[in-house]
């Protein structure tokens, strides 16, 4: 039957590489390039302020090191409690560079995209490390594992000298073929170097789900020792899987440093490993789109309670503490509203509304 | 040697106190297998609760520690009743992320009331000066603590030995399966055994209270401090809560005497626990008294 290629009513795959297909229509196709124009071209049109800019690019950044513990916790199904200081050791890889070489080198300044690769080399070899437990052990223990990776972590970067115990250690600014970036470009640079990186990361993990070893992710998660009888090493498997969240994980904390012109401990602590879990769980875990959903709808929620608690602060100025309370309140709200009521995440919202649309006008 | 003798009295201090809020924490894995993180909020409730009455509505300390202890008996069963009662058979990550969540809600709560971000310190109601032996010094109220731990250990000892309700939360730690068929409610047991961990807890808190002040992020420190403690001792394991809290208190506190301070180290009583865990994890994951799981990967 020859299908229709542009709008497809339900499945029509005649062999298994048509249903591995990223896009299943072309219109699929057409809808996501005219996002992706529409994503690099915006800030062409519509200047906005540097504030604005800067919380897009931490958004993105999430969303880089999401997509890492993604696969981890959502493919894999292993626990990460410790993924902000997997993003840590991308950041103080650059750190140290920096601390050696001077912050101003010509490696940091002019090779920063080899420099973001090594930082994820960095992160992908520290996350093979603390996944090597994997071996032996299944999803509670690794959790500890890993928590007890971002206490080590913690405690090095505070009392060793070398990472000036805690204390910002600058990068330089970078240079581009046009010179070196001014301060007024700089969000808007790294805007589009850190969406380049989105882009590709985000590619990476869709074909990397369609092969051989994304397959095998799945197959552990679901049921590890049946995985073991097919063929596959539900072990290695483990430790690959850690070694790639670790990859996103170094990128993203490199591309931090980078945006920040600096790295300070404070941005890697066991608050934000919670904050990067709830984020793959509002978004939706085991799901790509989730990714992309979970950073920009917790990023958002934080910014209203800051509205809130702004606003709320002019009305009762007796009530100092609310906007310190309103924001570990809200928090907590939502990641239990989110798992009691809507296990799936936004991802799930994202189904059904795709569903209804494909669907439509007729009901199912 | 009286340097030594002196680490090993505190070592025991810290450590009776780590077995305390242990024990908490082990309840309620060994009975429904959630990993609380919560844990070490519902211990800064407690000492806070414990505070609330003493100093605010000026009960005396020894009847607001009791009141307190069935104050946090009655919250810990209402959050396991609204929040965890749902989540029984989801996935473990929607378990653990619940209990995160709690955390980040009863955060919340807390920087609501003074406590969140003020110091108090309990009413001196002890001898102020030191007990000294041989030149080894405790305090009173390290004293006290140690012995109101002991007394609790006991209690929890006898009541998981001796008392039906006791046995039978051992009974579903076993076999949910078989103790439902002997008519042992389950989420009733589940309910017990967050009541009781938030009983320890809560006693645990008033202690840590007394001894060091009313902070809340030492206090909820202690959530995050007692996992290297469960994994040596065995995550399910009661006993081994005890030893390894012990243990684990002993340990800091010869890193901090003797280790803090040389090659230019600093602050080793925080991380050494996470490597020995970690250590503990890679070749012996059950822990000392842990029960040996044989569904490995």
């Amino acid at each position: 039957m020859a299908t229709n290629r542009w709008v497809a009513t339900g499945n029509y795959f005649t062999s298994y590489k048509d249903e591995q297909r990223i896009f299943l229509t072309h219109f699929d196709r057409l809808i996501f390039c005219c996002m992706l124009v529409l994503v690099f071209a915006w800030p062409l049109f519509i200047s906005v302020s540097d504030r604005t800019l800067l919380v897009i690019d931490n958004i993105l950044i999430a969303i880089v090191a999401i997509l890492g513990l993604n696969l981890l916790t959502g493919f894999a199904g292993l626990i990460s409690i410790g993924h902000a200081a997997f993003v840590g050791v991308g950041a103080y890889t650059l750190a140290s560079f920096s601390h050696l070489l001077g912050d101003r080198h010509i490696l940091i300044t002019h090779a920063w995209p080899l420099m973001i690769l090594i930082s994820g080399g960095v992160g992908a070899g520290f996350g093979a490390l603390v996944g090597l437990p994997a071996f032996r052990l299944k999803h509670l223990y690794l959790a500890i594992a890993t928590l007890s990776f971002q206490m080590i972590f913690e405690w090095v970067i505070n009392f060793m000298k070398f990472f000036n115990q805690g204390q910002t250690i600058f990068v330089g600014r970078v240079f581009w073929f046009t010179g070196k970036i001014a301060r007024k470009q700089h969000y808007q640079f790294w805007y589009y170097v850190i969406l380049v990186v989105v882009v590709i990361a985000g590619f990476a993990v869709r074909n990397l789900l369609r092969t051989r070893y994304g397959r095998c992710l799945v197959a552990v998660r679901d049921n590890d020792r049946a995985a073991d009888a097919m063929g596959m090493s539900p072990g290695l498997t483990k430790v690959y899987a850690f070694a790639l969240a670790g990859f996103f994980a170094g990128v993203a904390g490199a591309l931090h440093a980078y945006l920040y012109r600096g790295v300070g401990f404070e941005s890697f602590t066991l608050h934000h490993s919670i904050t990067y879990l709830a984020m793959a769980i509002v978004g939706g875990l085991g799901t790509l789109v989730g990714s992309f959903f979970g950073p920009i709808a917790i990023y958002m929620l934080d910014l209203l309670v800051e509205n809130l608690a702004e606003y709320v602060g002019h009305l009762l100025p007796a009530v100092m503490n609310l906007s310190t309370a309103l924001r570990p309140l809200t928090f907590g709200l939502v990641i239990v509203l989110f798992l009691m009521f809507e296990p799936r995440g936004i991802a799930n919202w994202w189904r059904i509304a795709r569903t209804y649309f494909k669907l439509w006008p007729f009901r199912y | 040697m009286s340097y030594f003798f002196q680490l090993v009295v505190s070592g025991i201090v810290v450590g009776s106190i780590y077995a305390l809020s242990a024990l908490g924490f082990v309840l309620i894995y060994k009975s429904s297998r959630v990993l609380n993180i919560a844990h070490g909020q519902i211990i800064a409730a407690g000492a806070f609760i414990t505070y609330a009455l003493t100093v605010w509505a000026g009960i005396p300390i020894y009847i607001s520690f009791i009141l307190s202890l069935i104050i946090t008996f009655f919250l810990a069963m209402g959050v396991e009743r609204i929040f965890l009662r749902r989540l029984i058979g989801e996935p473990i990550i929607s378990v653990i992320m619940v209990t995160i969540g709690l955390m980040s809600i009863i955060d919340g709560l807390v920087y609501l009331t003074p406590f969140g971000t003020e110091n108090f310190s309990f009413p001196e109601f002890l001898p102020a000066h030191p007990l000294t032996v041989y030149g080894v010094s405790i305090s009173w109220t390290q004293m006290v603590g140690v012995i109101i731990t002991a007394i609790m250990i006991g209690g929890f000892s006898w009541f998981f030995t001796k008392s039906t309700l006791g046995i039978s939360m051992r009974a579903v730690s076993d076999d949910q399966l078989a103790s439902m068929s002997v008519g042992i409610s389950i989420p009733r047991v589940f309910g017990l055994a967050w009541a009781t961990a938030g009983l320890s807890a809560a006693a645990a808190g008033s202690i840590i209270g007394n001894i060091t002040g009313l902070n809340f992020d030492t206090l909820h420190a202690f959530g995050i401090a007692v996992f290297p403690v469960v994994i040596l001792g065995g995550l399910d394991s009661i006993v081994g809560a005890v030893v390894a809290g012990i243990i684990m208190g002993l340990i800091q506190q010869f890193a901090a005497g003797y280790l803090d301070g040389n090659w230019g180290l600093n602050g080793t009583a925080n991380v050494l626990p996470y490597i020995i865990l970690l250590i503990i994890l890679l070749f012996k994951p059950h822990g000392l008294f842990g029960t040996h799981e044989i569904e490995r990967v």
